[in-house]
């Protein structure tokens, strides 16, 4: 279910990235994926489960996070793994059903009420019985869902614990979930949404923050009511500078990336690419919350609130080089961006 | 997949499984339809029910010279061109005003014990914020805010004159209140340093959560496929980003700037002071509908008995 071509392109890394280039004409007719590679199709049967992730800080300080961990016919090798923060990623062809379980048998978790967890599936408008809320019916100490969507959802959603979710969403149970648009023989094709353009490459960026003191609080705690991140993240990793970015990916020159944005954050955010020399770069916004744009927006600068997601693309300089997409954390009072709030990758080409 | 089956064992904390029983008679209890509105401006307090909850001091609008505050105030109610006056009568010992933003202009003060009456045309089709403009912002977070529900003429059911058409209609005024910091201090006459502002209270036409998923006002419902308009006003000091289970909506107007071409989303941010108007059709089944941001969802922490109410089609 994984595409091996993709993944092994990846796994040369960074350091062989001159040669992506001379491998270019071996890529399949799908698209590469920049950065991590534990992408599942959520119609091969999924199992989830949930891990306690020890996670060392830029500060030294230890966090604590919960984290899913995929296994089942599509994960890598049958036993459980991927175990991360924003992954593992879910796709799922237009028309297809996806069928994921969750397993809690040795989960971490609270306490009731609030114990177990569920799988919501943010942007995907499931029915009821499969929308993972558990005051309106959700099964919280193991589920199976199954659902499809049509062509209107081709690109970025996520999915996320719904129990206690003012804690269970903090403590890292997330990760991305992309529509993707099939041919006639129901292979993903690398479309941004129905009917638009294609990429070569495709990049998934989450937005997660991190307030330590949500990580040990448990119950109806009033450490919930105030909110105060000390971390940004994303993919799951601290990215405080240009040189110690978050994520660094490699593509190659001429080529059209996607990148998805996908905030589950609880602050507001805002989104550039700048170049070597600070400059922004402009981008092409297509999707909004996993649908299609009425007109696409060429911005330089893209907000994301909590909870929401785009699809943007650029099209790489011929020339080789470095650009620095970044992501600015604000807070809900006035914009202001946090102390540290700022979270750099690099995309090579 | 099992509905129900959960809900012996956790806490229920909404009505789920049995049809949610919510009167289709929807009471507006507190709307006028006239062209004329006198307000009273009050102190008083303010009670967010349910665990977490807690009475806040608050200042407010209120359409009874005798009656506690209502947060938010009154809602006003008017046609697209229509004539409105409203006289506010200030009942408090501070100076207030009464700002309706987009249409009105005079910020002056209303002293203490005196009153003042406005006249105005509404511009277009849509919902404005009102609220008073003074103190720093103190005075709103108080309480003094409320909906001004500007109508399509003739009343018909669609956002503006020949625009989109609707099915039922909700306004949904959410805010914030900094209980310890701002209306503890504000209410009792103190001063209150502006700097911090560690809101605890986050509402839903002034309700918590637990109350909002119960509120015919709040709760979207009617029969699957009906579309509804919200009219959003983010009376608060913090942007809140709502966050909709179901269905995506259209978005078809952004603090008064109608789009020609409505924008899907499943999450629309409505930043302090601002609105929003959506359409969203019904789905089958019983959804929330909820900010996605931590502390926003929370009653001084306590889950889901902040910014949140339902989406339920029948
Ligand atoms: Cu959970
Ligand atoms: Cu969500």
């Amino acid at each position: 279910m994984i595409n091996r071509n993709s993944k092994i392109l990846n796994s040369l890394g960074v350091a062989l990235a001159g040669l992506v280039l001379v491998l270019s004409p071996l890529l399949p007719a799908s698209a590469a994926r920049l950065g991590t590679t534990d992408a599942l199709n959520a119609a091969g049967g999924v199992t989830i489960q949930v891990q306690a992730l020890d996670k060392l800080m830029s500060d030294n300080q230890t966090v604590r996070f919960w984290v899913w961990c995929a296994g089942g016919m599509g994960g890598g090798g049958g036993g459980m793994g991927g175990c991360r923060i924003a992954g593992p990623i879910l796709e799922l062809g237009v028309g297809q059903r996806a069928n994921v379980s969750l397993n809690v048998m040795m989960a971490p978790q609270e306490s009731p009420p609030y114990q177990g967890h569920t799988i919501h599936w943010h942007g995907l408008d499931v029915s009821q019985t499969e929308d993972g809320v558990p005051e309106t019916g959700a099964a919280v100490l193991g589920d199976n869902y199954s659902f499809s969507v049509d062509s209107r959802y081709v690109g970025s959603h996520m999915y996320h614990c719904h129990v206690h979710t003012v804690k269970h969403l903090e403590m890292g149970m997330y990760a991305p979930f992309i529509v993707k648009a099939v041919d006639g023989a129901g292979n993903f094709t690398n479309v941004i949404n129905s009917g638009g353009p294609s990429y070569d490459y495709e990049w998934n960026l989450m937005y997660s923050s991190v307030d330590p003191a949500y990580h040990t609080a448990v119950g109806d705690s009033t450490t919930f009511a105030d909110y105060n991140p000390k971390y940004f993240l994303i993919n799951g990793n601290e990215g405080r500078s240009q040189t110690a970015p978050a994520e660094t990916v490699t593509a190659a020159p001429g080529k059209k990336v996607a990148i998805r944005l996908m905030g589950v954050q609880s602050v507001n955010t805002s989104f550039e690419i700048k170049n070597a020399g600070g400059s922004s770069q402009s981008f092409t916004v297509h999707n909004k919350d996993g649908f299609k744009l009425p007109a696409t927006q060429t911005l330089t600068k893209l907000d994301l609130s909590p909870g929401q997601t785009a699809d943007v693309m650029v099209t790489l300089p011929g020339t080789a080089g470095s650009w620095y997409p970044q992501v600015t954390f604000k807070n809900l009072r006035n914009g202001g961006s946090y102390s540290n709030g700022v979270v750099y990758t690099r995309l090579n080409f | 997949m099992q509905a129900c089956r959960q809900s012996v064992v956790k806490r229920i904390r909404w009505l789920v499984c049995q049809s949610l029983v919510l009167s289709f008679l929807v009471v507006l209890p507190h709307t006028v339809y006239a062209a004329s509105y006198t307000l009273y401006i009050r102190s008083g307090t303010h009670t967010i029910n349910g665990n977490g909850g807690a009475v806040l001091k608050v200042w407010g609008y209120t359409d009874n010279s005798t009656a506690a505050p209502m947060v938010p105030g009154p809602q006003l109610q008017a046609l697209e061109g229509e004539t409105v006056t409203v006289t506010v009568y200030n009942q408090h010992t501070i100076p207030h005003n009464f700002v309706v933003r987009g249409i009105t202009t005079d910020t002056a003060a209303i002293a203490a014990n005196s009153s003042k009456t406005y006249t105005f045309t509404t511009p277009k089709a849509g919902v404005y914020l009102f609220s008073d403009t003074l103190n720093n912002n103190i005075n709103r977070e108080m309480g003094l805010y409320g909906a001004l529900v500007v109508r399509a003429a003739g009343g018909v059911k669609k956002a503006w004159t020949g625009g989109p058409s609707f099915d039922l209609e909700r306004v949904w005024v959410v805010s914030d209140m900094d209980k310890k910091n701002w209306n503890d201090v504000a209410g009792a006459g103190g001063t209150v340093s502006t700097g911090t502002y560690k809101p605890n209270y986050f509402m839903m036409n002034g309700l918590g959560g637990f109350d909002a998923m119960h509120d015919p006002n709040s709760v979207l419902q009617d029969t699957t496929g009906k579309v509804g308009l919200l009219r959003i006003v983010n009376a608060g000091q913090f942007d809140q980003s709502l966050h909709f289970h179901a269905n995506h909506f259209q978005i078809v107007d952004k603090d008064g700037t109608r789009l020609s071409s409505p924008e899907p989303g499943d999450t629309i941010n409505v930043k302090a002071g601002t609105t929003a108007m959506v359409l969203f059709p019904l789905r089958k089944g019983i959804y929330p509908m909820h900010i996605h941001s931590a502390q926003m969802e929370t009653a001084n922490g306590v889950y889901l008995n902040g910014v949140a109410t339902l989406l339920v089609g029948n």
